[in-house]
């Protein structure tokens, strides 16, 4: 959960990439590393294995715009997609509030896709969380390769729930929409925070794009 | 309604009065209180030469990757790590079951006056993080117009 400390005048959020081993959570965190300037970020930490697969987290601080004098800050994680790492999964998951999941759009990917997003739901149902309460959106990643199933498809598999979320087709290796899929999050996440909020229960509308 | 928990002025007036006692009793440098998800709840000491948030997000990597140490010797978790450097030292212990405080020190001292003075620091900040939490203040909530809908983050 976020806190706000009005002696510094700064306000902390966590968001979480999560998805399937291979998916592209840690090429997201350093694409955006590599285009936020250098006063606004801190390093990106990464808890890797020699062969580059994420162990524990990948870790990116954010600073962000400032809001009446408050100065918003991201901490940004990945956690590990192998499926044995499910005990580290609900640790980074702790405290969470705002999650990116990251879909690899391969065909053959689909059933571990659909395996994570069960995994997420069981993990935060052990910290009484659900995705009813956390702001999320999906990313559909991978779109350059050429075996990919078609958005629809993803949307019916993974987008299905009774309050469909924002989708963005992402390619992480070259950045596309990466920043799209983090500014809807967070403004998911501050609209969440809002007086507003109470009186229209759906915060923010959200883009869903036509089927077909 | 979702609002924000908040720390207002006075309190974290409070909390560095503990710490700045505990800081200067121990000769350590700098002491940071955590949340086990790695949010920085406050800090004092020395802050140039380190980046807290990710010192913050680590130990709180650190503590909760030796639970299951704990767990295979009946224990529920650790209440304290030491980690020791040749220069530079991180000492972390339990303030409650959701808070952490991370003191980091140099040869000045020893870890066993740091372990010494961190326990009654650490008692005296669960109280003031308790009656925190027993404050019924209303927390923190944006205007809906401050937000807008402008980009949270630029590329360059």
């Amino acid at each position: 959960m976020s806190i706000i400390n009005y002696a510094s005048k700064e306000i902390q959020f966590k968001i979480v990439y999560y998805g399937p081993a291979l998916c592209g959570k840690t090429t997201n965190l350093a694409y955006i590393h590599s285009r936020i300037a250098p006063e606004n970020r801190g390093d990106l930490v990464s808890l890797a294995t020699a062969a580059d697969r994420t162990l524990f987290f990948d870790f990116l601080p954010l600073n962000a715009v400032v809001i009446k004098g408050f100065k918003t800050k991201f901490q940004l994680y990945t956690v590990p997609g192998q499926v044995i790492y499910n005990a580290t999964r609900q640790l980074v998951l702790r405290s969470v509030d705002g999650i990116v999941y990251v879909a690899d759009s391969q065909w053959d990917k689909m059933e571990e896709n659909i395996e994570s997003f069960r995994n997420l739901e069981e993990n935060l149902g052990k910290q009484n969380l659900s995705l009813e309460d956390i702001p999320y959106v999906i990313q559909y990643n991978k779109r350059d390769l050429p075996n990919t199933a078609p958005v629809h498809y993803m949307d019916f598999l993974l987008n299905n729930r009774k309050k469909r979320v924002q989708n963005f087709e992402v390619i992480s290796s070259t950045g596309q929409n990466v920043f799209a899929a983090l500014n809807a999050v967070s403004q998911l996440l501050l609209h969440k925070f809002s007086k507003e909020s109470d009186s229209k229960p759906s915060a923010n509308p959200v883009g869903i794009p036509a089927a077909g | 309604m979702d609002s924000i928990p908040a720390l207002t002025i006075e309190d974290v007036a409070h909390i560095d009065g503990v710490l700045q006692d505990y800081l200067q009793k121990s000769e350590s440098d700098l002491a940071v209180i955590i949340d086990k998800g790695g949010n920085v709840i406050s800090q004092y000491g020395d802050l140039e030469v380190m980046d807290v948030t990710i010192i913050a997000a680590l130990a709180a990597g650190s503590f909760a990757a030796t639970k299951e140490l704990a767990r295979r010797i009946g224990e529920i978790e650790f209440n304290a790590l030491y980690h020791q450097g040749n220069g530079s030292h991180i000492f972390m212990n339990s303030i409650d079951d959701d808070t952490i405080m991370i003191t980091v020190f140099g040869s000045q001292t020893t870890v066993g006056l740091v372990r010494f003075y961190s326990t009654s620091a650490a008692h005296a900040l669960a109280q003031v993080l308790k009656d925190l939490r027993e404050k019924a203040s209303g927390g923190f909530q944006f205007d809906a117009e401050d937000l807008g809908d402008a980009q949270v983050f630029d590329k360059t």
